[in-house]
């Protein structure tokens, strides 16, 4: 019951201040409220999209604006009876982000600094078509004549109303998700959206969600501003106070904690309008700007990052025993050849004409532990990155359980069962240790339910010897660790076909050992492994089958013993002198 | 259709903006790039240069380019101060957004204090001269901030590439500890750096101070746009600052001389989001 | 008037509380007895507005110390209770109903600039607050009745303010045959330049450009060059604060100086005083200048604004329409609660309205549409880094007229 308590509260909170209008409070109370909620509003919705999946807005001001001049156009030209016209300003605001988003999340470079960029250039552009057309065209938009409804109290309350309902909209939305699939699919997204893909996460759709639901309700928020202020000029809606602002709250707040930037925007707001006296304006303002350098100072992580690492620091457990607890059998088993469980039929990719894959066909068969092999740029990783959804092909198909790979998204062959590791470990560095793997479990071809991908990741955890250092975060784990920690979650994604990319590297003699041990204890769980490696003594030890790869091109394949003799695959490893 | 006047005209007023922009996003584009530090307090520290230079030149009677060898040597310290508060507090990135922007209100309010929120003007012979070359104008004080704009550009370029500061300077940002394992002093370095991203603030108020009149809020009115050149260009990079200065600059002038002035940004801004759709790889 | 320790205890009280909305206000000086008469307002102190909000600052002040010195209002002190709106529209809605609502100010006065002047007037509508203010600028959005402008364009500037400027170019040596208008997006400035595009029509003058430009505009010289390459006989510019002296000094780079050019708003100072400014004409309904000042009320409120102005460091320290208009604010409020012996916001609205008020701006009425009365604008003009006023021949400075290029 812990875990809603957060929502019980919130709800609690918002229906004592629901009450508010029925004590007849001094309207400027109802009104300081209001612009607070208005603030939470914009911060919390600003956090849905850039908080949670790291695509860092600058341009809330646009999404913000469209909504204030849908209202603006909606209920002062047209007539639109007003409540009507707050979930139209959500929706215009929708349409923009999605309209925006289709484009851009198609963009894969289009990260960081970049998207802030882009969402910058889109206010000016907004701005600029609301000034030049009869949207706006100049003059401003005054909403003198729009009849506010009485909801209760008096009709002066209903815009108190309706900010604490966005506000609180965008809180429970913003709490919602951050337990949701969603809201972990997106803090994948945020630590490395490529990672996310190739291990299940829709990430397109999923950031197409959150940036939709992060404008409605900032358009939503402007709706009602609009009628707030009731005369919309082009100059204050897309100020760039607005963008900078959001920021400015969540960061103080920790952006990526649902309640962060609500106290980052109380704080704010707070400080910038307790200043106004009259008499020492400047003092005042000065005063504001002091204080937000005491607060970061003293609150480098925000609010909620402080507390975030409080409750870490609590959590953890004393220093555990090591644990030896192989929860699974290990059979070493040599199975007859099974059916074709992946085919590569003549695979081409080139970078810009440069041939990383040359028409690769191979087969994996179910079961086996296939060694690929190869001199460096070879295009193994090439490979592995195709198959797995990283790149698209440029020719050839890949046939996995009857579909073609080579057409599908990343995460959609994730789902069907396959599932990678890198060489140089990416675990989402601010999940813990627990979340990561888990996160595997939910988006991979398992796909459980949050519960049940959470017992999974412990058994995985406990599978390869981590189970004590769930709760951690990746950063505090060692190399050997973080590679265990890859096969775990490649163990807890339920794929039928691993690709493991030079998991050895890196890696001392004892451990590979044990690295090599638990190999084969994935392989007897029923998987079937492709094992990339340089290392030529563990190939030998654990494939069944080796294919060897050497510009590209598949030159061998066989039994690991035969082919490593073949004179094309010595003369590829010692160079072309020998051949 | 506009002559070939108004059309030439135009463009040179446009690369003379977009050289303007350039200048005063180049130390904001170093010290994200190199120092990991958005900083919002540089649009203040301009600006208190620029005042400065006001104060110095026109009221005080220097010439302003002396004013300039006083001032930059003062934002130099004031940018060399700001790093050790950073560096005192190991603030991150994000983080530096807040700081800063505390700075610039305070440094807003504290020119408010001195200088008053109404307009200064420096007042100088060649502040409002031009030559004339064949039918076009060429605007003293406007040529002289692109050259500026062109040789910091330049100069930076070459520190950076040539230089074992410049090296040292991009292997910390790029790996601080392994530069810090070939004996790079990262915080020496690091301090130096702010220090040149500020002088680099004192220059631009210069011109700033010659070619505008001044208030205290038109320090807000530059951040939009110069964050847009800035990332534009690609963050650290001086080149590419210019040429993205030059094409919103040129782009709007020649937006201004056909059509509807106020249709500007709606040009300038979709070119620069197509840009970065097609060519998210920066310019 | 405030003073230094009531201010002091409340910016204690904020750095140890943090709470909003605490009281800000200083304690008046009892000069007269009984509880002070509290009118509050706010004004843009800082933010980009703040360059203006100064000037209704310092003229609240003189006006106050005024007021307490002779008998307050109804014999009480008179306190002025001033907040700052930071310049944004939404917390001066906040404020003025923090001042009626929390402090239950007696009167109320209004902030700087039109947007906040149109929040403070729908708090004023719905807590039924009588409403003076100073330089609201669209007066077609004044729709509430209890509202009082004291700036006097009459209810249709678009219309009369262009009249009486064509008029007065036409009166002068070299009467203009084209007209180039080049306007601002703001709010307030804009929709005096499209009525002036039909006057000028009217007039018989032909329009041989027209240009909107985005407020916030950096870059004047692609402009300049289109103005310059019109070549019109007469510019009007639509603007506000440093537009106009930014496209002169644009058009002076360009070797060109327009025959005769007028600025809906300029910043009076950097105007005044730029060497290319010369024969740039403007509006007004008060300037530092005979014959205004042979009123020895106006004269004496100049001389006290020049030397505050001198004092709070202000590069330009002449009084004119901001100032002028600031002042005939508190006159208006000043007459009415005289007049009524009272403070009743509905005795006082009814008074302003059925009654003409002398100001330092001339005589007031306030009973056409928004409660407007006669356009007592003015034209003026840059002569010798001065503004002169020129039209209509009884307002100008004596000897002064309309200079022609």
């Amino acid at each position: 019951m812990r875990r809603y308590l957060p929502a019980g509260v919130l709800t609690g909170v918002a229906l004592a201040l629901a009450g508010l209008p029925l004590a007849h409070p001094p309207a400027f109370v109802e009104s300081i409220l209001y612009l607070v909620f208005f603030w939470i509003a914009l911060a919390t919705s600003w956090t849905i999209l850039s908080g949670y999946s790291g695509y860092f807005s600058f341009g809330h001001g646009a999404f913000f604006g469209a909504g204030m001049y849908t209202t603006a156009n909606l209920a002062g030209p047209l007539g639109v009876p007003f409540l009507w016209t707050v979930p139209a300003a959500g929706c215009a605001a929708l349409l923009l982000g999605l309209s925006i988003g289709a484009v851009v999340f198609r963009v894969r470079r289009l990260r960081g600094e970049l998207f802030a960029l882009l969402s910058l250039a889109v206010t000016f552009v907004l701005a600029t078509i609301v000034l030049n057309t009869r949207l706006d065209g100049g003059p401003g938009v005054y909403l003198s004549g729009v009849k506010l409804p009485k909801l209760y109290a008096s009709p002066a309350s209903t815009i108190y109303l309706l900010g604490l309902s966005v506000a609180f909209a965008s809180l429970i939305a913003a709490w919602l998700m951050r337990r949701s699939k969603l809201g972990r699919g997106l803090f994948a997204i945020s630590d490395d959206e490529d990672v996310a893909e190739v291990m299940g996460v829709p990430t397109f759709g999923y950031k197409l969600a959150a940036f939709g639901l992060s404008c409605f309700l900032a358009g939503a928020a402007g709706g009602v501003h609009a009628i707030f202020v009731f005369y919309v000029t082009v100059a204050e809606t897309f100020s760039i106070t607005v963008p900078l602002y959001v920021v400015l709250m969540g960061v103080l707040g920790g952006a990526r904690h649902w309640i962060g930037p609500a106290i980052g925007a109380v704080f704010i707001i707070g400080v910038t309008y307790s200043f106004v006296g009259g008499d020492w304006a400047l003092a005042g303002r000065a005063a504001v700007g002091l204080i937000f350098i005491l607060a970061i100072l003293f609150l480098p992580q925000g609010v909620m990052g402080l507390v975030a690492t409080k409750c870490r620091r609590r959590r953890a457990p004393p220093e555990a025993a090591a644990t030896t607890a192989p929860a699974l059998p290990v059979v070493r088993t040599l199975l007859p050849p099974g059916p074709v469980l992946l085919s590569c039929e003549d695979v081409q990719l080139a970078f810009r004409g440069v041939r990383a894959l040359a028409g690769v066909s191979l087969d994996v068969r179910e079961g086996e532990i296939l060694g690929l092999v190869g001199p460096n740029g070879s295009g193994k990783s090439t490979l592995t990155n195709v198959i797995s959804g990283y790149y698209r092909p440029d020719a050839g198909r890949i046939l996995f359980r009857g579909k073609d790979l080579a057409r599908e998204p990343g995460h959609r062959i994730a789902r069907l069962g396959v599932a990678r590791t890198y060489q140089i470990p990416r675990p989402f560095a601010r999940l813990s240790v627990g979340e990561n793997v888990a996160l595997s479990a939910m988006f991979g071809a398992a796909g459980l339910d949050r519960e049940a991908a959470e017992r999974r990741a412990r058994e995985c955890l406990d599978f390869v010897g981590l189970g004590d250092r769930a709760d951690a975060l990746p950063t505090a784990l060692n190399l050997h660790q973080r590679k265990f920690l890859e096969l775990a979650r490649v163990l807890a994604s339920g794929a039928r076909l691993i690709l493991l990319d030079e998991v050895l590297a890196g890696l001392a003699p004892s451990e590979i050992d044990n690295a090599l041990d638990l190999v084969r204890r994935i392989r007897a769980n029923g998987a079937t492994i492709v094992f990339i490696e340089h290392n030529m003594r563990a190939v030998l030890a654990l494939a069944d089958r080796v294919v060897v790869l050497n510009y590209g091109q598949l030159i061998a394949a066989g039994l690991p013993h035969e082919v490593m003799r073949q004179p094309e695959v010595v003369a590829a490893y010692l160079g072309g002198a020998h051949a | 259709m506009p002559s070939a006047t108004l059309l030439g005209q135009s463009v040179l007023s446009g690369i003379f903006a977009g050289g303007l922009y350039a200048l005063l996003g180049l130390g904001l584009s170093l010290s994200w790039r190199f120092l990991r530090v958005i900083n919002l307090a540089h649009f203040g520290f301009i600006f208190l240069a620029a005042y400065m230079i006001y104060q110095l030149a026109g009221v005080w009677g220097l010439s302003p380019f002396a004013a300039m060898l006083l001032v930059v040597p003062c934002l130099f310290l004031l940018g060399v101060a700001l790093q050790a508060l950073f560096l005192r507090f190991s603030i991150n990135e994000f983080g530096s957004l807040l700081v800063t922007f505390g700075i610039l209100t305070i440094t807003e309010a504290a020119i408010q204090w001195i200088w008053t929120a109404d307009f200064r003007r420096l007042e100088t012979p060649y502040g409002t001269a031009s030559y004339r070359v064949g039918e076009l104008f060429v605007p003293v004080a406007e040529a002289l901030t692109f050259a500026v704009a062109v040789t910091l550009s330049i100069s930076v370029w070459a520190l950076l590439r040539f230089t074992y500061i410049g090296k040292a300077i991009r292997a910390s940002a790029d790996d601080p500890d392994m530069a810090a394992a070939f004996g790079v002093r990262g915080h020496g370095l690091a301090l130096l750096l702010s220090g040149a991203v500020a002088a680099t603030a004192g220059i631009a108020g210069t011109f700033i101070a010659l070619i505008a009149t001044l208030a205290p809020a038109q320090i807000f009115s530059w951040i939009g746009v110069i964050f847009a050149v800035v990332i534009l260009g690609g963050l650290g990079n001086p080149f590419g600052i210019l040429a993205a200065g030059l094409l919103i600059g040129v782009s709007e002038a020649v937006t201004m001389a056909l059509t509807a002035p106020s249709w500007a940004p709606l040009v300038s801004f979709s070119l620069l989001i197509l840009i970065l759709v097609l060519r998210p790889g920066r310019i | 008037m405030t003073i230094e320790i009531g201010s002091r205890r409340g910016f204690v009280a904020m750095l140890l509380g943090g709470a909003m909305g605490l009281a800000l206000t200083g304690a008046a000086i009892a000069q007269t007895s009984g509880q002070p008469v509290r009118v509050g307002g706010t004004l843009a102190l800082t933010g980009p507005l703040a360059a203006t909000g100064m000037v209704h600052k310092i003229v609240g002040e003189i006006y106050v110390e005024q007021l307490n010195k002779k008998k307050g209002l109804l014999g009480r002190p008179v306190e002025w209770v001033l907040l700052d709106d930071q310049s944004k529209p939404d917390l001066a809605r906040t404020l003025y109903e923090k001042l009626v609502t929390v402090d239950k100010v007696d009167l109320l006065i209004g902030p700087y600039a039109t947007g906040a002047i149109l929040s403070a007037m729908a708090v004023a509508e719905r807590q039924g607050k009588l409403l003076v203010h100073h330089t609201f600028g669209i007066p077609n959005l004044a729709k509430y009745d209890a509202q009082f402008p004291a700036w006097h364009m009459g209810p249709v500037p678009e219309k009369t303010v262009a009249g009486l400027l064509i008029d007065a170019l036409a009166a002068s040596e070299k009467p203009p045959k084209t007209i180039a208008i080049v306007t601002s997006k703001f709010p307030s400035v804009h929709f005096l330049a499209v009525g002036a595009r039909d006057v000028a029509k009217a007039k018989g003058l032909t329009e041989v450009l027209y240009l909107e430009f985005e407020f916030g505009t950096k870059d004047f010289g692609p402009i300049a060059a289109r103005v310059r390459e019109a070549n019109a006989d007469f510019l009007y510019m639509g603007s506000i604060g440093l537009e106009g002296v930014q496209l002169l000094e644009a058009l002076k780079k360009l070797g060109y100086s327009p025959r005769h050019h007028y600025y809906t708003y300029p910043a009076p100072g950097p105007m005044a005083l730029s060497p290319d400014a010369a024969g740039a004409l403007s509006t007004t309904v008060f300037e530092d200048q005979p014959p205004f000042t042979n009123n020895p009320g106006a004269a004496a409120f100049a001389k006290a604004y020049k030397e505050r102005a001198e004092k709070a460091g202000l590069p330009y320290t002449l009084a004119d329409v901001q100032g002028g208009a600031s002042y005939a604010a508190w006159q208006i409020l000043e007459a009415a609660v005289n007049a009524t012996k009272s403070l009743d916001d509905k005795k006082l609205a009814a008074w302003i309205h059925a009654n003409k008020v002398d100001t330092i701006t001339g005589k007031l009425r306030f009973n056409e549409m928004g409660n407007y009365g006669d356009d007592l604008s003015k034209v003026k003009q840059v002569q010798n880094g001065k503004w002169v006023v020129v039209w209509p021949k009884e307002a100008a400075a004596p000897g002064a007229k309309l200079i022609a290029r």
